[in-house]
């Protein structure tokens, strides 16, 4: 395809994510380019990928997915469940056209996190961003997300309750621009730090890194968790501003 | 009908006292004129509750299931206002090597001679093969669910018309729906309790679940501090609601809750 009918095909599709598929080519997404690279390195630049196999829960039109093969990972699997399933979604042929359009080997299945399960599979790396916030029961989430781990959860997400040292998560529920072209209600929930950590330790994981969104400060975070089986060396490259919860440096 | 205790040899005043001895009670029940469980909940208080909770409703003939039914005081209080069906579940304290719960449930029910079931069940494993029931009892088990979200939504597959829950609530104060965790043994140095809702939050799983009307008030004896919820789906029939007094709110209504927090 030239790019006169790479620009029409892609006009064909809405956009939750601004992908770039040439250099004057950028899908006209929801969520601008600045933002989703400023937050690719904020989740991808403490990590090395070459070799890594992925998976990505909620990934949208797949941006960080797509970040994920750049960096070398062996396979990529990305997944989404209502921004996918609802009637009237367009986001999964969308996202399956702009790998296409990249040339990029992505796996895209739509999948209900709740249901995920050690038969899924199992990944060095699982990714969710903005996850949490429209999950109606994030600790069943959390638990299949966990029982398709091997390594290192990395979890971004809208946060609240920040002025609480108690561990607590605040309902959400917004309109979000899924679905059909009017968009959906989603109901979801927003945790602070003490009770993502703790979710985490619950779930296994014994090392649990955080940091601030790169530019929406505190109202959003980023956890690395990983578990027994991760080898220390992984840490190396996690080097402020983010700091270990689990093991607070002296 | 005295169905269990006709087959059963009556106990002495003085063996029931042994048996009743020999078990740690939650509930105090009149077992005998004279023979009361030694409850941690008093019969006053019991009756507080039981008031709050069953009078705004007709039980005449309805199916009613107890979730964490415990010694079974509301199982045979449903059974005694009229309820054609009642089944009592638990599983945690009625398998407790020191609680042995199912022991004192089943001494209970023969001595009252009341016809109520009783199922083995976790709350997690509720399916919707255990049918339908007019009336779903929740009294006390919220908080002490780690995934209390998981078990709402089961619930609501065997609800017909009445999902009644009982839960400790926190955050009672904020008008936006939050929970709070409780790790390790940190409220009331119990180890199973996990979650303090406050009453948007139970608005919010509830609407979230398909309840259409749902309505709130205050525990009897403490208040703020312990919630009761009536929530009902679409096909909740006219009969089953007799009359909320005063104490009871129209929580699915605009405002309701910010009402409530500045009560
Ligand atoms: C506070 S008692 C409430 C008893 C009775 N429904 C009442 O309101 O008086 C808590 C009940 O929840 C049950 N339960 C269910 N799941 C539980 C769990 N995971 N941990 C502890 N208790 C649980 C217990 O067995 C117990 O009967």
């Amino acid at each position: 395809m030239n790019e006169a009918e790479l620009r029409s095909a892609m006009g064909a599709h809405r956009w939750l994510q601004s992908l770039r598929l040439r250099d004057t080519l950028l899908t006209p997404g929801l969520k601008s380019e600045a933002q989703l690279r400023e937050e690719e390195a904020a989740l991808f630049d403490p990590l090395n990928l070459a070799g890594a196999d992925v998976l990505e829960v909620g990934a949208a039109n797949g941006a960080f997915s797509l970040a994920a093969l750049r960096r070398g990972a062996r396979r990529v699997l990305a997944t989404d469940h209502l921004p996918w399933t609802l009637p009237g979604s367009d986001a999964l042929s969308a996202t399956q056209w702009a790998a296409h359009a990249l040339g990029a080997p992505l796996e895209t299945r739509a999948q209900d996190p709740r249901e995920l399960s050690a038969a899924f599979g199992s990944f060095h790396l699982v990714l969710a961003t903005a996850c949490f916030e429209q999950w109606f029961n994030p600790i069943l989430a959390l638990r299949g997300l966990r029982s398709v781990t091997n390594r290192i959860l990395l979890l971004e997400t809208m946060q609240d309750a920040l002025a609480d040292a108690r561990p607590i998560m605040m309902a959400q529920s917004h309109h979000a621009p899924i679905g059909g072209v009017q968009g959906s209600w989603v109901a979801g929930w927003a945790p602070n730090p003490p009770l993502m950590l703790q979710l985490l330790i619950d779930l296994g994981f014994d090392r649990i890194l955080y940091r601030n969104h790169p530019s929406l400060g505190s109202a959003r975070g980023i956890y690395a968790a990983l578990l027994p089986e991760a080898p220390d060396g992984l840490l190396a490259g996690f080097a402020a501003p983010w700091a270990n919860l689990t093991h607070p440096q002296g | 009908m005295a169905l269990m205790s006709s087959f059963a040899p009556r106990l002495s005043d003085a063996d029931l006292l042994a048996r009743i001895q020999s078990y740690h009670w939650w509930h105090s029940i009149a077992l005998r004129e004279g023979l009361t469980t030694f409850g941690g909940k008093t019969e006053a208080i019991l009756a507080q509750e039981e008031q709050a909770l069953l009078s705004p409703f007709d039980l005449a003939g309805r199916s009613v299931i107890d979730i964490g039914a415990w010694n079974g005081y509301f199982s045979f209080a449903a059974k005694r206002r009229g309820a054609a069906r009642v089944l009592a579940t638990d599983s945690y304290i009625w398998n407790h090597p020191i609680w042995r719960g199912r022991e004192t449930f089943d001494l209970a029910r023969a001595e009252l001679g009341l016809d109520v079931e009783a199922l083995m069940l976790d709350p997690p494993q509720i399916t919707p093969q255990l049918g339908l029931f007019d009336v779903v009892m929740f009294l006390g088990v919220f908080y002490h669910l780690y995934d209390p979200i998981e078990v709402m939504a089961r619930l609501r597959g065997i609800t017909r018309q009445l999902l009644l829950v009982e839960t400790h609530s926190d955050l009672t104060d904020q008008a936006r729906p939050g929970m709070v965790f409780y790790p390790g043994a940190i409220l009331n140095q119990d180890a199973t309790n996990w979650w303090g809702p406050n009453p948007a939050t139970m608005l919010h799983l509830f609407l979230q679940l398909g309840f259409t009307r749902i309505f709130y008030r205050d525990h009897p004896t403490l208040g703020r501090a312990r919630g009761i919820y009536a929530a009902f789906t679409p096909e909740v029939a006219e009969g089953l609601i007799l009359r909320f007094d005063d104490n009871w709110r129209d929580l699915d209504v605009p405002g309701a809750i910010e009402a409530l927090v500045t009560a």
